[in-house]
């Protein structure tokens, strides 16, 4: 009894061992993050964002679409969009900022919680990837990880059409990977590469650098009153009058 | 060329980067503020734009209510403010960039407090907003 007790005392220990010398390895992302912007030349801001590579045919259309965004805003009409109606980012937008976002990390699973509208995404680690025919599409899609040695890679796949990032169109064939690393104890970069053959002319590349935030909790969103609304014409308006009564 | 064209597009697109919390301020006007004295009628603390629901004294002839949006209370969190701040019945003074559609609305870039306190919403790119008397 006495003996078994030590052998199992023995074997936590020694798993306790194996399991701390592997997280060693695996560096610790847990905690708040917001985007960082650093003086120039700072080694740790990423490469400029380059415009999407869009095939010719989509990339007319996006031009247009968004020269028509910009001379609405200068009327001061801008067009609705998803967020007038409270709908949140989903991924990729979500690592966009600007609000705060958490990671929670372990050894099976990390969370990324962004504070604008509360929202989640899940990282499985050591899971396989699903097939298209197997999950519905979402805000967030299926993402599942792994630690190539201490950069995380992830792969995400099934995102909604309508959820658009920088309003690029993407077939429900797109695919995410982000590559998460340290580039300093407390600077970490998500590099972000784009593949949907059938939308753009190659894999497209955006990275977004985040600080730590030692002390920052996040801070619950809900739209709990929102009083912008597009009107007949698709442009965002303003509710103006006293608060509706609450339910 | 082919370099300077697509600089520029990059440019085009990083000047996205500071990207709107919620809605678009192009709805406000960015060439002339209202100075609105009056009581607070109620300090809504709420998400995605907090309000202030304003029983006007004076500053806009012919207008007895306005609605005074802030920004998301979480970017008010952060820079400091708390619900508890502003109550009904404060008497105050709203610097305020008003809707351009004429609607009786506008957001807050600046409260002053009867007791002497400025409260400064943390509006992003605030310095577009030119304050006119």
């Amino acid at each position: 009894m006495r003996l078994q007790h030590r052998l199992s005392l023995a074997g936590v220990a020694a798993a306790f061992v194996m399991g701390f010398a592997a997280e060693a390895q695996t560096p610790d992302l847990t905690g708040s993050w917001e985007r960082y912007r650093g003086p120039a030349g700072d080694a740790a801001n990423p490469p400029p964002e380059a415009p999407p590579p869009l095939k010719a045919s989509f990339r007319a259309e996006w031009e247009a679409r968004s020269a028509a965004r910009r001379e609405a805003d200068a009327r001061g009409e801008p067009q609705a969009s998803n967020v007038t109606h409270c709908i949140p980012d989903g991924v990729p937008s979500m690592m966009n900022g600007p609000f705060p976002f958490e990671i929670v990390q372990n050894a099976t699973q990390i969370n990324i919680a962004q504070e604008a509208y509360s929202q989640i995404r899940r990282i499985y680690l050591g899971k396989p990837q699903l097939t298209l025919d197997d999950i519905e599409l979402g805000f967030y899609g299926r993402s599942v990880g792994e630690w190539r040695g201490d950069t995380l890679v992830v792969d995400t796949i099934g995102i909604k059409e309508y959820v658009r990032f920088r309003d690029v169109p993407h077939t429900p064939d797109m695919r995410i990977t982000e590559r998460f690393k340290l580039v300093r104890p407390d600077v970490l970069w998500d590099e972000i590469t784009i593949d949907d053959p059938a939308v753009l002319e190659r894999p497209w590349t955006v990275t977004f650098a985040y600080r730590r935030m030692p002390d920052y909790e996040i801070i619950e969103y809900v739209c709990e009153d929102n009083r912008e609304y597009a009107d007949e014409d698709g442009i965002t308006r303003l509710r103006v009058g006293p608060a509706a009564e609450a339910p | 060329m082919r370099t300077s064209r697509l600089a520029a597009a990059a440019l085009l697109v990083g000047g996205m980067l500071p990207a709107m919390a919620h809605h678009s301020f192009a709805i406000f006007d960015h060439t002339q503020t209202y100075t609105l004295k009056g009581t607070v009628r109620s300090f809504q603390w709420t998400n995605p734009h907090g309000y202030i629901d304003l029983d006007v004294a004076s500053g806009l002839k012919g207008v007895d209510r306005y609605t005074v949006e802030l920004t998301s209370i979480n970017m008010l969190r952060r820079a400091g403010w708390k619900s508890s701040d502003v109550k009904a019945g404060d008497e105050v003074t709203a610097i305020v960039a008003p809707l351009l559609n004429g609607d009786e609305g506008g957001l807050l870039l600046e409260l002053k407090m009867a007791d002497g306190r400025t409260l400064v919403p943390p509006v992003p790119a605030a310095n577009t907003f030119t304050r006119t008397p």
